[in-house]
């Protein structure tokens, strides 16, 4: 048991801090989102998407990684290029847009290079050519997109895809970067209750605003806990586990956080609703946290059928 | 990061296993349903503790010269948990090795050292916890019962109340005033229960039998020897004991093990089958799982030489709201288990539950530390 990052981690997650912190300060465009190609091309150039298959770098750099750079106004496709596309498809270049089932609309589809659509049956791709997808407007802080029709010559299979694994990574990064933009939101939240007064004094000295603060606080720090437990682990519960309950406190956290910013956080021009309109999206992925927990039951507690040689719900369909 | 344990922790953990198979009696779930303050579990705690003790796993942590070894505070912890687990066969004796013992080693004297250390490594030591008073709960600071200096001697008088075990400790950790209001006037003694003068009420309750108590204290006159530290240099000595109370007890390792129960029932009633069922039960989970990480957190901040932090108190949140959660699930599907004694540990979860919010500093008071320590936010304006 040792909660300190590995010497090797640290010096990766500089890497990735000093990438980010170029990319703090780029100036924000007054729309509900920016996504940067600057910070997509910066990552990629550097070779940071590849960390998870560095034996001493790991899942924990990876979702250590998609915290860190969920935390900056401007977004960029981190959590599949990081988590999916280099061990499921490496042969295709990202940034990635992620379909499941019957979905049509996807964050990233706009910007990304190559499309992974996820069903029961497995994972199909596609290399994304100009036309193939519409931007859409949309509430959530992503480039948003719909997918046309396409013929079915136009996808390729991606033979032998693990459909456990990639549930396992999804749901990691998932959980990882509502971690990020929270902790990022309440940064922001404190930083605003503190130098604001109201009453002749700064707002985040009333009680009232202080407890909830601080349940919050306790919530997304248990969340990220999880979630580096199951990126070190690669345990299919633990990361239903962490994606559950980062699903599950995301919409309670980012309540609390519009509350205290007040007026000021229905502004576009303070960042707070680029993090909290992520995880509104981000908390519907894989059907939301009902599901996660559910599948984290099972695993946690599987029913053993007499008949079957396996136990029920081993093997998760797509769209578990 | 490693969240695993080492082949030589899992070799410990199996050891307390085993010994918990070898020494716990067949009715012990009955006998635990009373509490760790009940007469019942506390006279047990006399015989297994000696018995822990001889195995070297009741105070492992603790230096060489005090009976210990010098073992990590991980070795603790697993030892907690694995009891905690099962119940708390230690009963009251928990504190003496969670934070009493070590609040002695750091700050008592030569003499009070030799006088109380030995018999808690030898886990024959029930001690009493003498600090909320009926006008000083969460506010601890404005306790009034005070210590008069008489000659060599102290002179005790007021009252405690909710005071957990005292009708069966031998010695109390007591918190008095010897000097002027706030934090800077209290002084702490280590007082034997049996001086004259006291006496103890237990308060029936919803927490098991003889579990809180008053005390009060009548012209009791005490040593200046019992005295621990100086004259109003107790409270940095609370905020040392306190910190360790925290996340002394590994509760999210007993909610764990009910909510492991309580889903293998609702199998066996072929009720977990229900998705509903499914997601709050992996909601329970989820929350005994983080409560569990986040106490990890501070042990490995210790077992690393770090100073307490306020990390302690966001761990002390999530433990609550992980007892709570399991609680509420039992409640939801299991309610029927709630009545008779078929399901003691159902019952006594129960109780521990809705007192793990209350004792060693209310959750509120733990969203205070959260905000001012871990949030930095600005405190609010007190009254002049």
């Amino acid at each position: 048991m040792n909660f300190e990052p590995t010497e090797d981690q640290n010096a990766f997650l500089g890497a990735v801090q000093r990438i980010a912190d170029r990319h703090r300060s780029q100036s924000l465009n007054g729309e509900r989102f920016q996504y940067s190609p600057m910070l997509q091309a910066d990552l990629s150039d550097a070779g940071l998407f590849d960390c998870l298959g560095v034996e001493e770098l790991g899942g924990v750099a990876a979702a250590e990684m998609v915290i860190a750079l969920s935390q900056l106004p401007v977004c960029a496709e981190v959590a599949a290029s990081t988590l999916v596309g280099p061990w499921l498809c490496p042969e295709l270049p990202g940034p990635y847009a992620m379909l499941w089932g019957a979905e049509r609309t996807a964050r990233f589809l706009p910007e990304a290079r190559t499309l992974l659509h996820v069903d029961a049956e497995g994972v199909q791709a596609l290399a994304l050519q100009p036309g193939d997808s519409t931007p859409v407007d949309s509430i959530f802080a992503y480039p948003m997109g719909v997918l046309r029709e396409l013929p079915d010559a136009a996808w390729m299979s991606v033979v032998g895809a693990d459909l456990a694994r990639l549930h396992q990574c999804w749901r990691v990064g998932v959980a990882a970067e509502i971690c990020g933009c929270l902790l990022a939101g309440l940064k922001s939240v404190v930083e605003h209750v503190t130098h604001r007064r109201q009453f002749g004094r700064p707002l985040g000295s009333f009680q009232a605003l202080q407890h909830r603060l601080a349940e919050c606080a306790t919530l997304v720090q248990s969340a990220r806990w999880l979630t580096l437990k199951a990126a070190e682990t690669g345990h299919a519960g633990d990361a239903s586990l962490a994606a559950g309950y980062a699903q599950d406190m995301a919409r309670k956290v980012a309540y609390d956080l519009h509350q205290f910013m007040g007026a000021m956080g229905l502004t576009l021009e303070h960042p707070l609703h680029r993090w909290t309109y992520r995880t509104k999206l981000l908390s519907n992925d894989l059907g939301g946290w009902q599901r996660q927990y559910a599948a984290a039951a099972r695993q946690a507690w599987p029913t053993r059928h007499p008949d079957k040689t396996q136990t029920h719900h081993d093997i998760e369909g797509a769209t578990a | 990061m490693e969240f695993d344990w080492s082949p030589e922790q899992q070799t410990l953990r199996e050891r307390v296993r085993a010994l918990l198979q070898r020494e716990l009696p067949p009715d012990w779930e009955v006998l635990s349903r009373h509490g760790p303050g009940s007469r019942q579990q506390t006279e047990f705690s006399l015989t297994f503790c000696p018995a822990l003790a001889a195995e070297g796993l009741l105070v492992p942590h603790w230096p060489r010269e005090w009976g210990g070894r010098d073992a990590s505070a991980w070795e603790h912890f697993i030892i907690g948990e694995e009891l905690w687990s099962a119940g708390e066969p230690r009963g009251a004796q928990y504190m003496n090795v969670n934070f009493i013992g070590q609040t002695i080693m750091r700050f008592g004297s030569d003499a009070q050292k030799m006088q109380h250390l030995p018999d808690m490594a030898a886990g024959r030591s029930i001690w009493c916890q003498g600090f909320s008073e009926p006008s000083a709960g969460s506010d601890l600071a404005s306790l009034s019962t005070r210590a008069q200096r008489n000659g060599t001697d102290y002179v005790i008088n007021g009252s405690k109340v909710w005071t957990s075990y005292a009708a069966m400790a031998r010695h109390c950790f007591l918190l008095a005033r010897t000097g002027g209001p706030g934090k800077g006037g209290i002084a702490i003694f280590l007082v034997p229960m049996d001086t004259p003068g006291i006496t103890v009420r237990p308060i029936p309750s919803l927490i098991g039998t003889g579990d809180i108590h008053e005390v009060f204290f009548d012209d009791v006159v005490v040593p200046e020897e019992t005295r621990m530290g100086e004259e109003g240099q107790a409270w940095p000595i609370i905020g040392y004991a306190l910190s360790h109370e925290r996340v002394g007890i590994a509760r999210y390792a007993f909610s764990r093990s009910v909510l492991d129960r309580m889903v293998s029932l609702l199998q066996a009633r072929g009720q977990f089958d229900d998705p509903v069922v499914q997601s709050q039960a992996g909601k329970a989970l989820a929350s005994c799982e983080a409560a569990r990480l986040l106490v990890y957190r501070v042990v490995d901040q210790r077992t690393n030489g770090l100073p307490p932090s306020a990390d302690s108190n966001v761990a002390r949140v999530a433990v609550i709201a992980a007892d709570n959660a399991v609680a509420d699930f039992g409640l939801n599907y299991l309610a029927d288990t709630f009545s008779g004694l078929d399901h003691p540990l159902h019952l006594s979860h129960h109780e521990r539950a809705i007192a793990a919010g209350i004792a060693s500093g209310a959750a509120e008071i733990q969203l205070n530390l959260v905000a001012h320590e871990y949030l930095h936010l600005p405190r609010e304006a007190r009254p002049a």
